[in-house]
Parts: C-alpha cells; sequence; structure tokens
C-alpha cells in the first residue's frame, strides 16, 4: 500500500484507481472524470496533515485522526481546512464525507455518494445512481441522467436539466425545484415537510401525477390533472401522456406546484 | 473564480466553433460538451437563443439544410473574432488548463446557471398560485347568494312570505307590543332555519348575508 502524509499543498498521479473515498471537514472537494492518468491536486491545506492512501485501484484521502463530532471536537487539533481536486476516470466510483467543505462531483458513469453537513453539493454530468445527503447546504445537480436520491434537512434541492433517470427528494425545510427535460418511464418522489415544492415538466409527459399539500396550496399548469380544494386535503392527480412514469410531490405544509416548460426554440 | 462563460465570452466561443466550419446548433452543443469533458453540456434553451442573437447581430447566419439550420459565420464576424484575439486566446488558455482548473470553473458555471434556474421556478410557482387565488375568488363572487334554498324553492317561498307580511303591516298600526312580538316571532323563524341547516349539516349563513 502506497500512502503519502500530505502538510502542505501538493500534487499526486496514481497508476490506476475505481474507486475514491474522502473524509475531510472544512475547504472544498472536486473530483472529475477524466480519461487521462488519475490526479490528485491539494491546493490548500491548514491544520492537520492529510493523509492519501492508495492501495488496489482503491484511493483515500482523510485525516489520521478520525474527525471528532460534538464536545469531543474541543480537543481536537484546530481548524482542518482542504482544498483539493481529483481527476479520476469516468467509471470509478466515489464516495465523499465533509462537514462544511462544498463538494462538486462530474462527469461520472459510477454511482457516486456524497454526504456533508452544511458543505453545498454540485453534481454534474452524472450517468451512474447518485446519492446526496446534507442537513443544511444546498443541493444541486444539472445534467444528471442516472437516477438521483437527495436527502437534506434545511438544504435546497434543485435539479436542472434532469435527465431519465428517476429523482427522489426528501427534505424537511428545503425547498425542492426540479426541471425535466424529458419524462419517459420514470419515477419521481418528492416529499418535505414545510419546503415548496416545484416540478417543471414538458408540455408532452407521460406520467402518473399526485400533487398534495395538507396545508399549502397546490397548483398545476396541466388541465388533465384534477384538482381536490377541500381544506387539508389540497390535491391535483391524473395522467398525462400514456402514464407510463410517475410524479409524486407531497408536503405538509409547503406549496406544490406543476410548471409546464415553454417548448424549446428550436430542436434542430 | 468567474465562471468560464463571463461576460459574452460564451457568445465569443461559439463565434470560435463557427469559424472552423458552418454547424447546426446541436453539433455546437456537443463540440461544448466535448470541450469540457463531458462536465457541462448547456442546454438548447443556452445555445439556441445565443446564435439567434448573433444572427440579429449579423455576425453569422443561418441556411436551412434538411430539416435544420445550420449557422455560418460572416466576415463580420470574423472582424470581431479578431479584434477580440487576445481575449479568446485567454479562454482557450483556461479550457486547456489542468483538468483541476477546469473543475472549478465548471462548478462556478453550474451553481450560475441553478441559482438562475432556482429563482426562475420560484417565480413562476408564485405567478401560478396568484392566479390560482385569483380565479378561485372569482368563481365564489360568481355563485347566487340563493344557493342555500334552490331545493324546494324556499326562496320564493321567502319572497311571497316578505311580500304579503309586508302588505298586511302597511295596513295596520301596531302597538309597541305587537312590534316586539313580531319581531320575537321573526327571530324563532330564523333560529329554526338556522338550525334545520345545522342539523343537515350545512353551514348556516351568517345574518350578515341576508338582505
Amino acid at each position: 500500500m502506497a500512502t503519502w502524509t500530505l502538510d502542505e499543498p501538493d500534487k499526486l498521479a496514481f497508476d490506476g484507481v475505481d474507486r475514491v473515498l474522502v473524509e475531510i471537514v472544512e475547504g472544498a472537494v472536486d473530483v472529475v472524470g477524466t480519461d487521462d492518468q488519475p490526479s490528485l491536486e491539494v491546493s490548500e491545506l491548514l491544520g492537520q496533515p492529510l493523509r492519501v492512501r492508495h492501495e488496489g485501484g482503491a484511493l483515500s484521502v482523510d485525516y489520521e485522526r478520525p474527525w471528532r463530532i460534538g464536545p469531543l471536537a474541543w480537543f481536537g487539533r484546530g481548524r482542518r481546512t482542504a482544498v483539493l481536486s481529483l481527476a479520476v476516470p469516468h467509471d470509478c466510483r466515489v464516495e465523499l464525507h465533509t462537514v462544511s467543505a462544498g463538494v462538486m462531483v462530474g462527469g461520472l458513469r459510477a454511482p457516486v455518494l456524497v454526504k456533508s453537513v452544511s458543505g453545498e453539493i454540485t453534481l454534474a454530468g452524472l450517468g451512474g445512481r447518485a446519492d446526496a445527503e446534507t442537513t443544511s447546504g444546498a443541493v444541486q445537480a444539472s445534467g444528471v441522467t442516472g437516477d438521483l436520491w437527495a436527502r437534506t434537512v434545511s438544504g435546497d434541492l434543485t435539479v436542472a436539466e434532469g435527465g431519465g433517470g428517476s429523482v427522489r427528494a426528501r427534505t424537511v425545510s428545503g425547498a425542492v425545484a426540479v426541471d425535466l427535460l424529458a419524462s419517459g418511464e420514470r419515477d419521481i418522489q418528492l416529499e418535505s415537510a414545510s419546503g415548496d415544492l416545484t416540478v417543471r415538466l414538458p408540455g408532452t409527459s407521460d406520467l402518473q401525477v399526485k400533487l398534495q399539500s395538507t396545508s399549502g396550496q397546490v397548483a398545476s399548469a396541466f388541465d388533465e390533472l384534477e384538482l381536490d380544494r377541500t381544506p387539508g386535503r389540497h390535491a391535483a392527480r391524473g395522467r398525462l401522456g400514456t402514464g407510463s412514469g410517475r410524479l409524486r410531490a407531497t408536503s405538509t405544509s409547503g406549496h406544490v406546484a406543476l410548471l409546464r416548460r415553454a417548448p424549446e426554440p428550436e430542436t434542430g | 473564480m468567474s465562471p468560464v462563460f463571463s461576460h459574452g465570452r460564451l457568445r465569443l466561443y461559439l463565434l470560435r466553433l463557427l469559424d472552423e466550419s458552418p454547424r447546426h446548433g446541436y453539433e455546437v452543443i456537443r463540440l461544448l460538451e466535448d470541450r469540457f469533458m463531458g462536465l457541462y453540456a448547456p442546454s438548447p434553451g443556452t445555445i439556441y437563443p445565443r446564435l439567434q442573437r448573433l444572427e440579429a447581430e449579423g455576425l453569422v447566419t443561418q441556411t436551412q439544410e434538411g430539416g435544420r439550420k445550420v449557422y455560418q459565420i460572416t466576415d463580420a464576424g470574423r472582424e470581431e473574432l479578431a479584434a477580440r484575439r487576445d481575449e479568446l486566446d485567454e479562454l482557450e488558455a483556461e479550457i486547456a488548463g489542468s483538468v483541476h482548473d477546469l473543475a472549478r470553473e465548471i462548478r462556478d458555471e453550474v451553481r450560475g446557471n441553478v441559482r438562475d434556474l432556482k429563482q426562475e421556478l420560484k417565480q413562476a410557482a408564485r405567478e401560478m398560485r396568484r392566479q390560482q387565488r385569483h380565479e378561485n375568488r372569482a368563481r365564489r363572487d360568481d355563485q347566487p347568494r340563493w344557493d342555500w334554498y334552490d331545493d324546494g324553492n324556499v326562496d320564493v317561498r321567502l319572497a311571497e312570505f316578505l311580500d304579503r307580511t309586508s302588505r298586511t303591516l302597511r295596513r295596520v298600526r301596531l302597538t309597541e307590543a305587537q312590534v316586539r312580538e313580531c319581531a320575537a316571532i321573526l327571530d324563532e323563524a330564523f333560529d329554526r332555519i338556522r338550525q334545520v341547516l345545522r342539523d343537515t349539516g350545512e353551514r348556516p349563513p351568517t345574518d350578515k348575508e341576508h338582505p
């Protein structure tokens, strides 16, 4: 096993990497897919040295001492800030854990798992399954064509140019906004306690739809849906097109809105 | 760090791609995606309006070819490109820089786009809710007040009652005690009507709704 201990900004290159595990505290992590040799660039490092290990395709970047959360954190040696960027093969599995460090993962086909407490998570151009979980950090996805599973407590979730995969989102107070390019045979499930849920669909969509909010307002731009305005059970349900996919958006006190995307200026 | 395509740089890059050869919109998008190693693919909704703007400015022209629009740079477009050579070189250097520099740039680009989208959807949803509330209110106002009495023509009976009673009362002069007794009968009648509505589960109207 190859091990490096970094205490200042540095660059490393590796021979073969098929899975990556990063556990850092503060700072930022970017992981992008590349056709070139896998590499790590640490551009900022404050506090404890960073440990890098590489063995049989598994690359890990973390601290020798595990992070301490809660009162024990006082016994740690001050701040641990690391800004690092990893370039890995497109089919490399990626798992990232941070406390406040922001994360960007892009250009991968393999599964990606990101967990952060307050860091912002950005997912761009992912073809495999993506899991993102934060407490207060926002999650944003652009061009994610694989399945997406996002959970936050207060962080907002925004999906731009949603591709063909399923989308599941659960939040307490975060606002969820999902913009889908095509509907297809997919499963979209959004849940919130108080956060607003907004979905925008193409004009021609094939989905079985159910929108519901206990005390929030439910509004739909699709006339095919039947609105139920009984107090305590605001809902809209019905079928769009062939109804081959499924859309469920359920909130307790948040508003639920289904918007219709204007046709693209040209498809050409 | 500034995003890749801030300050009209996407525009410049589009001109540069069309300078290489005439292309259709989809091809431009694929080329941009390749250039960013699949990390960032601008949507047709970003690219087509910009191509149309370039056309309006006379920097590109478009022709129909097999049902697709093919964009071609004009002499004015080439002049613009030559005038901004330095800027373009700088942009190319950044894009060709290390994968790590590129990652940072892409992150900022995606964040910016997502933020715009979030705002757009939020506003659209708010507008739709406002409109829906407005429509609901209008629908409620359209409903006749006497809806409650439609079945069994209670409203007709009530109108008859009012007519007959007032005609009768106009002919006589009531004492104070008689007025009080008549008022009590009316109050009692109203209370009983209200009771009937309550028993059958209908929401009784408030006094204010009565003429």
